[in-house]
């Protein structure tokens, strides 16, 4: 039982880890990024090739995440502009398509170079017990990690002037701008973040099971929907649905069919969208 | 009303239908081609629908191939374990889209969900619905996929009469969209297109034209749908599934034009020859078709109608 709870949350909180990218973007840039389980592969792919050549597994996830992260910025600078050019609706359809045909681009090259390449990492000691509880290593590092990745986000949000340049800008971009902030700048700079943490997700994903050059698409769906059900805009949100998601498809996958599991999930994030539109914490903002 | 007024619309009619009914004339008789070219007319079809839901009122449903899908299984399904016509079971798969279609329209639009919200909703039921097909195994044979061949009335059956009768079905979905926007609806539609807020307050039932847009939508997803299963002679989740058919169709909208009514026709010309020269790349198709989607995306915003307007001069509707 505690069990299960464990690794739901795990999970959760590495399905956070991946859509809190989208969340950021969304908030920030007003583009709704649909190459997001892409960045996540880049990522992973990368530390995979590194690995392969003989580095140091740390060093080469290291190596993976700072890549999604050149990754994006290249994004960011080259094909998304033509996106920021516009406004409200029209700049979310055209970002919408520009990073769909994105993850075509990155699962045909992929898909094309790098068949038979996949992530796994595995560590020394596979699980421990506390308590009587036997747990994986992997999920604790997995957990450890992601929790580290928010606390810093959260203190950078919270703490650096260039964490609360991004919450105005979230807030209200033309007021942001009206006290002197370069909204475009700020831009790159969260999609680097969110491309790296979409990259420590991908990693996440290969130290739990094994992360392959096709799994962008689904990895992507589901971001989506945990930044939706947490409300697109509010990084805390995004933080519970992951969670709350990850626990929903632990519980649903241990007691009930593994198609039914699915449905389960996917009835629940429409039941949160549908209760609660603007996401879990709507009431706060 | 004076027909000078609706010239412009009679004439583009006209043309579609003339070129489109010699279309196979041009293709010399091969089959290959000739498939092509009625499963270009089955996405039109599509395409018209969701503009009238998409281009219209602004409802991105990214639900077009679970629609169809569901249509399509629904009459299948009845055929086959009960026996019933084709012709019987076809109408009931449509309602079945519609009522589906009206429902998503009614709830997203009582809680007031917004674009985004809508499509995450309508793509989250795709995915239920691609797994409960995939659940269902005793009804809907799982991934294996139904054989319709035998079920198939002779009319759509692949060949030339086919690609007419789905012609037919094409041009009565036009001049349906050519009357409906004309009509009291039209007028709603393009006032919600344009700012829902001021419609609502300028007295129009939003509501009820949403409403009423996703489900006539809805109706004609499901048609195509249906006619689909019984053209191809087989169906299973993955052709009806969101890569298949919704990217298909929300690109070929945006290319051809939202909100007109040549979009959607020259949008799917384009997007089948698109189709077809990425095709033979083999393993570097999906590369090549998301290179050119992004292109063609940055440079054709508006649409291609939007353009041909503007290098022309000419009223195109």
């Amino acid at each position: 039982m505690i069990a299960i709870l464990i690794d739901g949350t795990v999970q959760g909180l590495q399905l956070a880890l991946m859509a809190v990218g989208i969340t950021l973007i969304f908030g920030l840039g007003g583009v709704l990024n649909l190459a997001q389980g892409q960045f996540a592969v880049v990522g992973g792919i990368v530390a995979a090739l590194c690995i392969n050549a003989g580095m140091h597994p740390v060093a080469a996830c290291v190596l993976g995440i700072l890549s999604a992260g050149v990754f994006g910025l290249v994004v960011d600078r080259t094909l998304l502009i033509p996106a920021y050019r516009c406004a409200g609706e029209e700049r979310l359809l055209l970002g919408l398509l520009i990073t769909l045909g994105l993850s075509f681009v990155v699962n045909g090259f992929m898909d094309y170079k790098y068949s038979d390449i996949s992530l796994s990492l595995r560590l020394a000691t596979p699980s421990f017990d506390v308590a009587g509880i036997s747990i994986r290593t992997a999920s604790a590092a997995v957990a450890a990690i992601a929790i580290l990745a928010f606390a810093l986000l959260f203190a950078f949000l919270k703490a650096t002037l260039l964490g609360k340049v991004i919450r105005s800008i979230i807030q209200n971009e033309v007021g942001a701008e009206l006290c002197g902030i370069n909204p475009a700048r700020i831009r790159t700079v969260i999609v680097v973040l969110s491309a790296m943490m979409a990259g420590l997700g991908g990693i996440a994903q290969g130290l739990f099971s094994s992360l392959g050059p096709e799994m962008g698409n689904g990895l992507t769906d589901y971001a989506l929907i945990v930044a939706v059900v947490g409300g697109v805009r509010s990084i805390n949100g995004t933080l519970a649905a992951g969670v709350l998601l990850g626990i929903v498809n632990a519980f649903a996958s241990y007691y009930v069919g593994a198609y039914l599991t699915l449905i389960i999930l996917l009835g629940t994030a429409v039941f949160t969208i549908l209760l609660r539109p603007a996401g879990l914490f709507a009431s706060r903002s | 009303m004076n027909t000078k007024r609706y010239l412009a619309e009679y004439v583009t009619l006209l043309l579609v239908v003339v070129v489109l009914a010699l279309v196979p004339l041009g293709l010399g008789g091969s089959a290959y081609y000739l498939r092509l070219a009625t499963m270009m007319l089955i996405y039109m079809i599509y395409t018209v629908a969701f503009n009238i839901i998409f281009g219209h009122t602004r409802q991105l449903f990214l639900c077009v191939g679970a629609l169809a899908g569901c249509s399509a299984y629904v009459s299948v399904v009845l055929a086959m374990r009960m026996s019933v016509s084709p012709w019987a079971s076809i109408p009931v798969g449509i309602v079945s889209a519609a009522v589906l279609g009206g429902v998503f329209s009614y709830v997203s639009v009582r809680r007031g969900l917004g674009v985004i919200f809508v499509g995450i909703v309508t793509l989250v039921f795709s995915m239920i619905f691609a797994n409960l097909i995939l659940g269902l195994r005793e009804w809907t044979n799982g991934e294996t996929g139904i054989e319709t061949r035998g079920l198939r009335p002779d009319a759509l059956a692949p060949g030339l009469a086919s690609y007419y009768v789905i012609l037919g079905v094409l041009m009565l979905s036009l001049v349906f969209y050519h009357l409906l926007m004309r009509s009291r609806a039209g007028t709603a539609f393009r006032a919600i297109a344009d700012d829902e807020f001021a419609a609502e307050l300028a007295g129009i039932d939003v509501t009820m034209y949403k409403v009423l847009a996703a489900t006539v939508g809805s109706a004609l997803i499901g048609a195509a749908g249906a006619i689909y299963a019984y053209y191809s002679g087989y169906i299973n989740p993955t052709v009806f599934g969101p890569v298949s058919v919704d990217i298909a169709v929300l690109v070929t909208l945006l290319l051809g034009g939202m909100g007109t009514l040549l979009g959607p026709v020259i949008g799917s010309v384009l997007f089948a020859v698109l189709d077809e020269v990425v095709r033979p790349l083999g393993g570097l198709n999906v590369l090549v078709y998301g290179v050119l989607m992004i292109i063609l995306v940055i440079a054709f915003r508006h649409g291609l109608v939007a353009m041909l307007r503007k290098v022309t001069k000419v009223r195109i509707p």
